[in-house]
């Protein structure tokens, strides 16, 4: 050693080198960013849930505002009635002022004129609109579930690296990078005209299904080439045909996974609106799905559908006290029920991951 | 699996081992349509997997079926514009709406200039005083432009005219022929059709040219001496932007001889080629319908707006996403691994529509109320007043890009082997060191296909933009500089949703629409295409 | 036995002859020839000129160094390399009992059922032990309860496993221990009562306690079966072989008793490998 150290002195002793500082501060800003992220996203969740709870819960027994839930979107009217401030659906205001007015006839005078300020879309519930969404997630699921699964059992145990195959691989990377105004605009123009199915389920259905379509395929194909390949050796070798070794040796190892995946999909077929904007949605619609006259129309209808009445009542209807509480109680719903699915889809797959390990 | 045959084995074979047991390894499966039961599944799951490329191939073929038939409309379109005379008239139109331009320009320094007085405490009446001046100027400047307005009006109603009468012909026709098809004679025979004499009419519209050269004459003739004699500005900081003005002016001035000439140039019969009607659509600075005097369905506005939106949104994510990917497999502990990673994806479940609507309701008045706190003017074009514009529509995109652009980040990163890591680490590196130099750089091609799928991403995303970008349809002033960003814009993705429900089913408009997807469908694919190319490259490089 | 019969119905082949009763054959004559066999994957040529007879109810070890192409001739005899993508067959022909099993008119599933395969590494299904024995059995429709129990019983208790595991049949076979998990991979091979069992290198994953339990197995077995192992390690060659087979670079290089292999090559090659000078 040419510059000998007094023997008290450790080597080795971290110093407050610029570099350490520096490498001290660099790291606090990754922190920041990542923790900025996560504070935009949470705040977003925060504000929604806070604002949109006073719609959504009440105070006493049983605590939710049930006619929220049960209840079609109604028109708000607002008016003052005999020094009071009246708020009615409109159903109410039309008994109210039928009522008002009988009252007023039976006592020999003027039926009164009641000036109202009407808000669209402000009173009742959302009922219908939870019901169309479910409808449409699980249709288009089935579909979606059916075809992709096929088609991952295809990819990861029959294909080869051949021409068709690798033209399938494309197709579904470029369809996973579609933007989905775009399958709405093919939906539209494929089902809605060219099938002549009009704006209806069916039509949401199979747009939504291709749309996760890639989705589907990509998760179920990675679950099953998480089944070990020994599985399906071992089988073969005692004599099982391909076919049998898939059913029984590693379909049921997969189907986990492929589930966990999926219902990742759901979150995604239920929170999309530009699809179904010209294939599936209705803006308004006075019956519930199931009131057809004959099964089969059930499938030919539209549906008001959750996104899409968020999209309705934040565009086409100002913001004020009134139509507030509707906007916030639905995008609460909405934000709440998505974020539970995909929420239950994470914790899942992790909890899968730590246990499949063969 | 190779198909086994379907020839049945000769028994002899069988025995000859002599063995109790025979080795039976031959056998006939049963068959449909020549195919075995292996094979037919086989076949069912391999068509399932095809239907991902039908899938493809019907978005490009219904996209082209409905969209292609708008090259022929459009050259159709234009092929009226300008028989009718729509196009010889614009030039005077044109003057006419520059010279508006260049009033509003006055009206907006006078109210700057009226409100700096008010600022000072000035008397509203010793104001009015102080302007007049320079509002006698404005006005005459503003009268100068009243022969051709009267022209170009006058004339305006004689080409709209004959674009209507032609239209109207168009549809007494498909009414003749409708009733034709279906057998009713006589119901065709009496729609009267009269073909438009475009011909005269062009004459009539040519007579009046010397008319036109005469009133532009007298204008410019009038705005020269107007420009000549600037008055003197009440507030002086503004009396450079009247120099401006003049500036500006004498530019104006200098388009007349081409608005003539143009109008000398019109032939109303010149054909109109595809390759016009193309690149109307794909350089078209125009988005117009139901207009009145002429429907414009250019890109180029509803383009820009896509990407200056994008380009926001990018700047934002890409530093964040990036960075969080780089902390989380870097720097953070597991611990905080676990809680980052699915708190990220968890953000990328938040559907669009919620974070539109979370723009409009909260996000777009807070940034104009955080613009126009003092602390932040010396930003690019704040304050402003706009609630819903590009800068709140690309926030918003960025935090659904962040999840795209960190997933992809962070399973590049993780890609880089180990061994370079620790090779970096026994050298003596800080791991800041080791992160900028080693990891990043051998992670980069991987980072860029993630930054360009979240570009994709955005780009495709439909409902925030739809609710939160302001919808002004117009190319977005680049000349501002980096202020650009708080204006209103409209985008691809939100024209079509816009717009797409209001349509009627085959027309032009309808049809134009299907175009812009068509655009965007190739944008996304170019998109993929470069993001698959750029990550089999990195591919290759790290072994 | 009326062979169209067994055709037409091909898993109603009843399970009942035990093996060691095929009297006919003489134990120690040829059961598997093979002959100037050429195998490729894709472009590469992975076998040359293959020239083989593998006697009846005898074990066979193929020894030689990595990537001599022990294995792929392992898994060419019950055609498991038909599912690796482009491999053929170019030239020659592997005989079982004189049937050509490339033949156009063989159903490789038939062939796998009488030739069984142990895999390196040990892969029970992550099912019950009695699940794990009855798969073979059951895909081949056999449902009856007490001919499955039966055959549980016999098998396990051919691979020495029975007293280990008789009281937790029901119990997933991924609970063993890594040499029972082999040796129930054996007895679940067994259970289908093959002709051939093909080990390739059963006992790399394995202790040294197990792989003796193994190999005391493979010498109780080769009075039913005929077994043909890969192995890395030349003293298990050497312990549980009769006859030995070295292989380098895709070839045949020797073929004997296992004793004149060890004691007495013929071939440079074979001795420099078999004395650890290469390999």
């Amino acid at each position: 050693m040419s510059s000998p150290l007094p023997d008290s002195a450790n080597p080795f002793a971290p110093r407050p080198t610029p570099a350490r500082r520096l490498e001290g501060a660099v790291s606090w800003i990754f922190r920041i960013a990542t923790y900025f992220v996560l504070a935009c996203g949470l705040s977003i969740f925060a504000t929604i849930f806070w604002k949109g709870s006073a719609t959504v819960f009440r105070a006493e027994f049983p605590f939710v505002n049930t006619a929220f839930f049960t209840q079609a979107p109604e028109t708000l009217y607002v008016f003052e009635w005999q020094g009071e401030k009246r708020e009615m659906g409109d159903k109410e205001f039309r008994v109210f002022r039928e009522a008002e007015a009988a009252k007023a006839a039976a006592e020999g005078r003027p039926a009164p004129v009641i000036r109202a300020d009407s808000y669209a879309h402000s009173a009742g519930g959302i009922f219908p609109n939870v019901v169309g969404t479910v409808l449409l997630v699980v249709g288009s699921m089935t579909i979606a579930l059916t075809l992709g699964v096929c088609a991952a059992i295809y990819l990861s145990e029959y294909a080869r690296d051949t021409a068709a195959v690798r033209l399938i691989r494309l197709a579904i990377l470029n369809l996973a990078g579609v933007p989905s105004i775009v399958f709405g605009l093919f939906g539209f123009g494929m089902f809605v005209i060219f099938f002549d199915w009009n704006v209806s389920l069916l039509a949401g259905w199979f747009t939504l299904a291709f749309m996760v379509l890639p989705v589907i395929i990509t998760a179920s194909e990675e679950s099953l080439k998480a089944v070990p390949k020994g599985f399906r050796e071992g089988s073969l070798a005692l004599g099982a045909t391909k076919w049998q070794t898939i059913r029984k040796n590693v379909l049921p190892y997969a189907l986990p996974g492929i589930l966990t995946s999926s219902i990742l999909g759901i979150a995604r077929v239920a929170g999309e609106t530009a699809p179904i904007m010209f294939t599936a949605a209705f803006v308004i619609s006075d019956r519930l799905p199931w009131q057809v006259e004959k099964f089969s129309d059930m499938f030919f209808q539209g549906v008001m559908a959750l996104p899409y009445h968020i999209y309705v009542v934040s565009s086409k209807i100002p913001q004020n006290e009134y139509t507030e509480r509707m906007q916030y109680g639905t995008a609460f719903v909405f934000l709440f029920t998505v974020g539970l699915i995909a929420l239950t889809s994470i914790l899942l797959r992790n909890k899968l991951r730590g246990r499949y390990k063969w | 699996m190779p198909p086994t045959d379907a020839s049945p084995p000769p028994a002899a074979n069988i025995a000859e081992s002599g063995s109790a047991r025979p080795f039976e390894i031959r056998r006939v499966r049963t068959r449909f349509l020549g195919l075995t039961l292996d094979e037919c599944i086989q076949g069912f799951f391999g068509g399932n997997a095809f239907v991902a490329v039908i899938i493809l191939a019907l978005i490009t073929v219904f996209l082209f079926r409905e969209g292609f038939k708008f090259f022929p409309l459009n050259q159709d379109n234009l092929r009226i514009y300008r028989a009718a005379g729509l196009e010889y008239v614009q030039h005077l139109r044109g003057l006419d709406e520059s010279h508006l331009a260049l009033n509003r320009y006055l009206q907006d320094v006078r109210l700057r200039g009226l409100q700096a007085m008010q600022v000072e405490g000035v008397p509203a009446a010793e104001i009015k005083a102080r302007l007049a001046p320079f509002d006698a100027w404005t006005n005459a400047f503003g009268d100068a432009i009243d022969p051709v307005r009267g022209l170009a009006g006058e004339m305006g109603d004689l080409s709209v005219a004959a674009k209507e009468a032609y239209q109207q012909n168009e549809d007494y026709k498909v009414a003749r022929d409708q009733f034709l098809a279906a057998g009713k004679t006589a119901e065709a025979q009496a729609i009267e059709i009269k073909e438009v004499d475009f011909a005269a009419n062009a004459a009539v519209l040519r007579g009046l040219l010397p008319a036109a050269r005469e009133a532009a004459a007298g204008a410019s003739a009038v705005i020269e001496a107007q420009l000549a004699a600037l008055p003197v500005f009440p507030v002086a900081e503004l009396q450079p932007r009247l120099a401006r003005f003049a500036e500006l002016g004498r530019e104006y001035l200098a388009t007349y001889p081409a608005a003539l000439a143009g109008m000398e140039a019109w032939k109303y019969d010149q054909p109109v080629s595809g390759l016009e009607a193309f690149q109307a659509f794909i350089f078209g600075r125009q988005w117009t319908t139901a207009s009145f005097w002429q429907d414009w369905y250019g890109i180029v506005p509803l383009f820009t707006g896509s990407l200056l939106i994008s380009l926001i949104a990018l700047v934002i994510a890409v530093p964040f996403g990036v960075g969080a990917a780089i902390y989380v497999n870097q720097i953070s502990t597991p611990r905080e691994q676990r809680l980052i990673k699915p708190t990220i994806e968890f953000i990328s479940a938040i559907p669009s529509v919620v974070l539109g609507f979370f723009g409009i309701a909260i996000l777009g008045e807070t940034l104009r109320r955080l613009s126009g706190w003092e602390g932040l003017s010396w930003l690019p074009g704040f304050p402003y007043a706009e609630r819903l514009n590009a800068l709140t529509a690309g926030c918003l995109l960025a935090l659904i890009a962040v999840p795209t652009i960190f997933t992809l980040a962070e399973d590049a990163i993780n890609n880089v082997p180990r061994a370079f890591k620790e090779a970096s680490f026994a050298l003596g590196a800080t791991k800041l060191q080791t992160t900028l130099r080693i990891i990043i750089p051998a992670a980069l091609s991987g980072i860029i296909s993630a930054v360009l799928l979240g570009l994709g991403r955005v780009i495709g995303e439909t409902m925030v933009v739809l609710l939160c970008a302001g919808n002004r349809i117009a190319i977005p002033d680049f000349g501002l500089g980096l202020s650009v960003v708080t204006q209103p814009v409209h985008t691809m993705t939100g024209i079509i949703a816009q717009e797409m429900g209001e349509v009627v089913r085959g027309s032009i408009h309808y049809r134009a629409l299907f175009c812009v997807g068509i655009v965007l469908f190739l944008i996304a694919l170019v998109i993929n295409f470069l993001a698959q190319k750029i990550v089999r490259r990195y591919k290759v490089s790290v072994g | 036995m009326d062979s169209t019969a067994t055709a037409s119905v091909p898993r109603s082949r009843p399970l009942a002859t035990p093996p060691a009763s095929s009297a006919g054959a003489e134990r120690g004559a040829t059961l598997i020839d093979i002959k100037d066999l050429d195998f490729y994957y894709g472009a590469k040529q992975a076998l040359f000129d293959i020239n083989l007879q593998i006697p009846d109810k005898r074990v066979t070890a193929f020894i030689g160094p990595s990537g001599c192409g022990k294995s792929t001739l392992l898994r060419c005899l019950n055609r498991m390399n038909d599912l690796i993508d482009g491999t053929s067959v170019k030239r020659g022909a592997i005989k079982i009992r004189n049937v050509d099993i490339y033949g156009r008119d063989v159903d490789p599933i038939e062939l796998r059922k009488r030739v069984g395969m142990v895999f390196q590494k040990s892969n029970p299904f992550p099912k019950s032990i009695y699940e794990n024995i009855t798969y073979g059995l059951r895909i081949q429709g056999v449902k009856n309860k007490t001919r499955l129990d039966e055959v549980v019983e016999k098998s396990l208790r051919g691979a020495a496993l029975w007293d280990e595991v008789k009281d937790r049949l029901h119990e997933s076979g991924l609970g063993l221990s890594g040499g029972q998990q082999q040796r129930l991979c054996i007895a679940r091979t067994i259970a289908v009562e093959p002709e051939v069992i093909l080990m390739d290198e059963p006992c790399s994953a394995l202790d040294p306690i197990a792989t003796a339990k193994v190999e005391e197995l493979i010498h109780e077995l080769k009075k039913q079966f005929t077994i043909i192992i890969v192995t890395h390690s030349m003293q298990q060659a050497a312990r549980c072989s009769d006859q030995t087979a070295f292989f380098y670079m895709g070839k045949l290089i020797e073929f004997d008793a296992t004793h004149n292999i060890f004691m007495n090559p013929k071939n440079p090659q074979t001795e420099a490998y078999v004395s650890g000078r290469f390999g």
